[in-house]
């Protein structure tokens, strides 16, 4: 392993000025477990480190309960994210997905940002922040702007980020009532597993609590980046919701997903597993919004 | 049980504190005074000719002491059971992990520099990949100096008359199996410090679980580099796993020995994670046709197995695990004619190893699927089916395999009261079994399968013991102390085992075969004898009482029937040790079995006992995805008599969940010889979270040669847990998968196949 050296800025404006200083020989670092992992293979071979841990506003996770917008510091960890009641409450489909990344060890100093910025396909973080209409705001020498989560990705480790751009907070707009949303992966083991298939569904039904109004179907695994399944979706608006609905979508959205073969997994196996699963994440969705309403 | 006072003891390891603590040295924490890194190159390609090396610009590097290239690798220093592999090769490389040339310097970070500029010019050539393929008459070879890619193994057996016994058969079942390649996942990785002294003797650390096979390699390498008559020491570190995969010595250790002698200062070589999984040795991958018979009451009357096993590249010990698995094909249930061939062919895949079972989980995976297979085809319940086919006490196999005591039938009536095999109408849910022999009692591949031991006690009434056993984390330090604070009346603690230096330590054949509670255990308790018997002569003077009266106890020496006649042990040896003409109490015993070397016929009681178990699994298959949850799993074993059951039960949890990763998720994906998944994130081990509660009740048969009555049971854990998988599997929704790992993507396919049938 390369050495580096380890800075520790404050505030995101000091650690923009640091990688100003050592622009290209710089790296952010979140929680390391994507960094290091690239460092010591020597993937990465950075002069600085640029830690992210001792900025404040990066950990902090808020509910709005005036505006119901919900801001998630993409420093914070998925273990906060895990235990947080109102995440597990009001948010599932983050609980879904984030308490099975890693392991414990993994989720206790991995971050959600961290997990969207590496942009691998089988990222279990960016599927339910995508569901949830997530928006990414992003601080960079030229200043702030924002970004749908599902724009962020451009290819396999490669995001809309500019040299030097950090990664500050999500926001997730305020749900709709009668809203549900469950994520499940399909992988071969219970942990340190990435999804040989990610699969997020997210419905609002109307106050029949059957009609469909809004559908949200992402997959991860599915393509170079993750992709929302919008015919399927699509298909979903105005249908009443059930089992046989759930199956055809299933079926649009294994058709317009761009799996492949890989030494990890076969492409028919992934499409069968999108089918089942957004039935079945479906079926819990509704299950979600019947039990509260 | 009653009469013991350690034996059968839970008492935890004895090195789990400083293990827990971080204090345990393994190879990765020795450091010695002017130490250099070694590293080596391995091939770019899986079948090529080395046309050029060019080496200079490595040599250049500040900080680089020597390169070393097959050029420098003296032509007698080879490596694998028939020694046909040079550490560094030269001119041709046949696979992968094939080494090319290495590098010593003072830190790691510029060997891997160093390794980064040697240039080598390569002329590749086509590789061949599938072992039935390469027996074709015109298929490339892998060496063209053997005109063949069929290895001259001598694995072809028949016990009794097959043909004959087919026609007869009223059912007969036939298919095709395969396993693939797995690795040990030893969370210590390799590694070796050699160094020389000024006389130029080789001291070496080393993970080995041969110490004094190794220290003979070593000799070889040593007289092969023109040093004659010089000494090797052995010197193991605490071990972080073996599982079989330190039954040899290999390439980085004979290249840490090269490199030491080049610079004349201790060479340091570790594997990282990959490269363990890339350059070290698998399970043997097999493809095998089986076809089984019975008669109209359900007796087997024929076995007949044909195996074909990818030999990788170079030969190592992969090509013999047939020898072992020639012993559930004849003697797993009573079957009296055996019909068994392998062939070992060469390709430019890697090669295999030992690794726990050694080809009993291959054969008994095939074996035990082909039981369920015939007794649905018999119309016969599937475990009144291997009750009606059990091995028996007294009885002597087809192969001459003579079994002095068996809990086969207590094994699986122990599965049966557990599991409830015909209660599961849930949908998807099914219930499977399958059982195992494996040799309990040492087992005779080598010249010698004994095992040294030498005992001394100090004033105190503490006992040092130096034995040739090894303990590489399966726990042989708390079997031989409990075995000998029993003997000698003493506790565990007061028992230290010292098991890591051929200075010291007596010769042993290895830690393989599950046989170090019974060999080393032997070993032991023999030196233990000696000691009690001249303590009771000694006692014998002092209370002027027979030597046959007393006894030992609590630390306690004292005269049977009479207890007030008594003396700390302590203060006997003092006495003994302080008194004119003073001695010490020391002795030391030697123990081999008096088992057979198979011959040429392939015939021979290769073990003094065997071991035996039955595993059974409910699993319950999702079957729109294809995954395979297991739901509940036992696993009996007839162990002879629990030394320690706590270790015991380690030893069965460890080998089942290695035994469902073998079933149902590991495998090193091999593509054109390259392996894919070189890391923990794509070679699927079970994790924490995968593991599932397994019972483990304990079967004592007391067998009459063991240690207290102990058997071996280090490998069976991981024997029938593929096939009671497959078979649970078969149970739950009637598909029948034949090639390991068991994934969604096989099981989904498979029913999906069934579907479109019906």
């Amino acid at each position: 392993m390369k050495p580096f050296t380890y800075l520790s800025p404050k505030t995101v404006e000091e650690a923009i000025a640091f990688h100003g200083q050592h622009s290209e020989t710089a790296k952010y670092i979140g929680g390391g477990t994507d960094v290091i992992v690239k460092v010591k293979e020597g993937w990465m071979e950075p002069d600085f480190l640029i830690s992210l841990k001792k900025i404040k506003e990066m950990s902090e996770l808020h509910k709005n309960e005036a505006t119901g917008e919900l801001s998630i510091g993409a420093m914070v960890t998925h273990a906060t994210l895990e235990k947080s009641l109102m995440i597990q409450n009001e948010y599932p489909i983050v609980y879904d997905a984030v308490s099975n990344i890693g392991s414990l060890q993994v989720r206790n100093v991995g971050t959600i940002g961290g997990n969207l910025i590496n942009a691998v396909p089988s990222a279990d973080g960016a599927i339910p922040l995508i569901a949830l209409d997530g928006v990414a705001q992003l601080h960079g020498a030229d200043g702030e702007r924002s970004s749908d989560v599902k724009d962020l990705f451009l290819a396999p480790y490669k995001t809309i980020l500019k040299p030097g751009e950090i990664l500050k907070k999500i926001t997730i707009p305020p749900q709709a009532p009668r809203t549900g949303s469950a994520y499940t992966k399909f992988g071969r083991r219970a942990a340190m597993e990435l999804p040989l298939i990610g699969i997020g569904v997210l419905l609002t039904v109307d106050e029949d609590l059957e009609t469909c109004t809004r559908a949200r179907i992402v997959l991860g695994v599915a393509a170079p980046t993750p992709m929302r399944a919008v015919d399927a979706e699509k298909y979903l608006i105005g249908k009443k919701i059930n089992e046989n609905v759930l199956i055809e979508a299933g079926k649009i959205a294994a058709d317009e997903s761009k799996v492949r073969d890989s030494v990890r997994g076969k492409a028919w196996h992934r499409k069968e597993m999108i089918r089942v699963h957004v039935k079945r994440m479906g079926l819990n969705c509704l299950k979600k919004i019947q039990k509260i309403n | 049980m009653s009469n013991f006072n350690v034996v059968g003891k839970r008492i935890p390891k004895l090195d789990a504190a400083q293990k827990a603590m971080g204090r345990a040295a393994y190879i990765q924490d020795i450091k010695l005074p002017q130490m250099l890194y070694g590293k080596i190159l391995y091939s770019k390609y899986a079948n090529a000719n080395i046309v050029k090396i060019d080496t200079s610009k490595a040599k250049a590097l500040a900080g680089v002491h020597a390169v070393l290239t097959g050029e420098d690798v003296p032509e007698k220093m080879k490596m694998g059971f028939i020694k046909d592999n040079p550490p560094i090769k030269k001119g041709r490389v046949s696979c992968f992990r094939d080494e090319v040339a290495a590098v010593a310097a003072i830190s790691p970070e510029i060997a891997k520099k160093a390794l980064d500029l040697i240039e080598i010019e390569y002329e590749e050539l086509e590789g061949i990949f599938d072992p039935e393929k390469a027996m074709e008459k015109d298929s490339p070879l892998v060496h063209e100096h053997l005109k063949s890619n069929v290895l001259k193994m001598p694995w072809d057996v028949h016990y009794g008359d097959v043909e004959k016994a087919e026609k007869e058969s009223a059912f007969v079942v036939e298919d095709r199996f395969t396993t693939t390649w797995v690795t040990h996942c030893c969370m210590g990785t390799s590694g070796a410090v050699a160094l020389f002294d000024a006389s130029e003797n080789l001291t070496i650390y080393t993970n080995t679980q041969i110490p004094s096979l190794a220290q003979k390699d070593f000799l070889e390498s040593l007289k092969a580099m023109g040093l004659k008559n010089k000494r090797v020491r052995v010197i193991k570190p605490i071990i972080g796993g073996g599982f079989g995969s330190k039954l040899d010595t290999y390439a980085y250790e004979h290249v840490a020995i090269l490199l030491a002698y080049a610079c004349r200062k201790p060479v340091k070589m570790v594997f990282d994670r990959v490269e363990e999984f890339k350059a070290t040795s698998t399970r043997q991958p097999t493809v095998t046709y089986i076809k089984q018979g019975c008669d109209k009451n359900g007796k087997l009357t024929f076995r007949d197995m044909r195996m074909v096993l990818d030999n990788g590249g170079h030969t190592s010990w992969g090509a013999t695990t047939p020898s072992v698995m020639l012993m559930p094909i004849s003697s797993l249930y009573s079957v009296k004619n055996v019909k068994y061939s392998a062939k070992c062919v060469y390709t430019n895949n890697t090669y295999s190893q030992a690794m726990r079972g050694y080809g009993n989980p291959q054969a008994t995976f095939a074996i035990e699927s082909s039981m369920d297979m015939l007794a649905e085809k018999a119309g016969i319940d599937r475990i009144k089916f291997r009750k009606i086919n059990q091995n028996h006490a007294g009885e002597e196999t087809p192969q001459g395999l003579k079994i002095t005591s068996c809990g086969l039938a207590e094994c699986i009536d122990a599965v049966e009261k557990e599991l409830h095999f015909n209660d599961n109408n849930e949908k998807g849910v099914g219930t499977g079994l399958a059982s195992l022999i494996h040799v309990g009692g040492g087992a005779r591949i080598y010249g010698s399968d004994g095992c040294g031991a030498i005992l001394k006690m100090d004033d105190y009434g503490k006992v040092d013991i130096f034995t040739g056993g090894t303990d590489m984390g399966q726990g042989l330090d708390n079997i031989t102390a409990q075995i000998v604070a029993e003997e000698l009346g003493l506790s565990a603690e007061d028992i230290n085992v010292v098991h890591s230096d051929t200075d010291i330590c007596p010769w042993d054949v290895g830690a393989h075969a599950s046989r170090s509670t019974f060999v080393a255990g032997n070993a032991a308790l023999g030196a233990a004898k000696k000691v009690k018997k001249k303590i009771q002569d000694f006692a014998s003077k002092l209370f002027e009482t027979p030597a046959e009266e007393i006894e030992l106890k609590d630390k306690m020496v004292f005269v049977t029937g009479n207890p007030e006649k008594n003396m700390p042990i302590g203060k006997l040896l003092r006495k003994a040790h302080f008194s004119p003409g003073g001695t010490m109490l020391m002795a030391e015993h030697f123990y081999d079995p008096d088992n057979q070397n198979m011959g040429k016929e392939l015939k021979g009681n290769m073990s003094m006992t065997y071991s035996f178990g039955a595993h059974g699994a409910k699993v319950k298959v999702d079957e729109e995805t294809g995954k395979v949850e297991v739901l509940e799993y036992v696993a009996a074993h007839d162990v002879g008599r629990a030394i320690n059951p706590l270790l015991l039960e380690g030893q069965v949890y460890g080998g089942v969940v290695m035994g469902l990763g073998y079933a149902l998720t590991e495998e090193v994906t091999v593509k054109n010889g390259e392996i894919m998944n070189a890391n923990f994130r794509d070679y699927k081990l079970f994790t924490a979270k995968d593991a599932v509660k397994i019972k483990a009740p304990v079967i004592e048969t007391d067998d009459k040669d063991g240690p207290f009555g102990a058997k071996g049971i280090g490998e069976p854990g991981c024997v029938p847990t593929a096939p009671a998988i497959a078979n649970a599997i078969y149970n739950a929704v009637g598909v029948r998968i034949k090639d390991l790992p068991i994934t969604p993507e096989k099981v989904l396919a498979a029913l999906k196949e069934k579907t479109v049938k019906k």
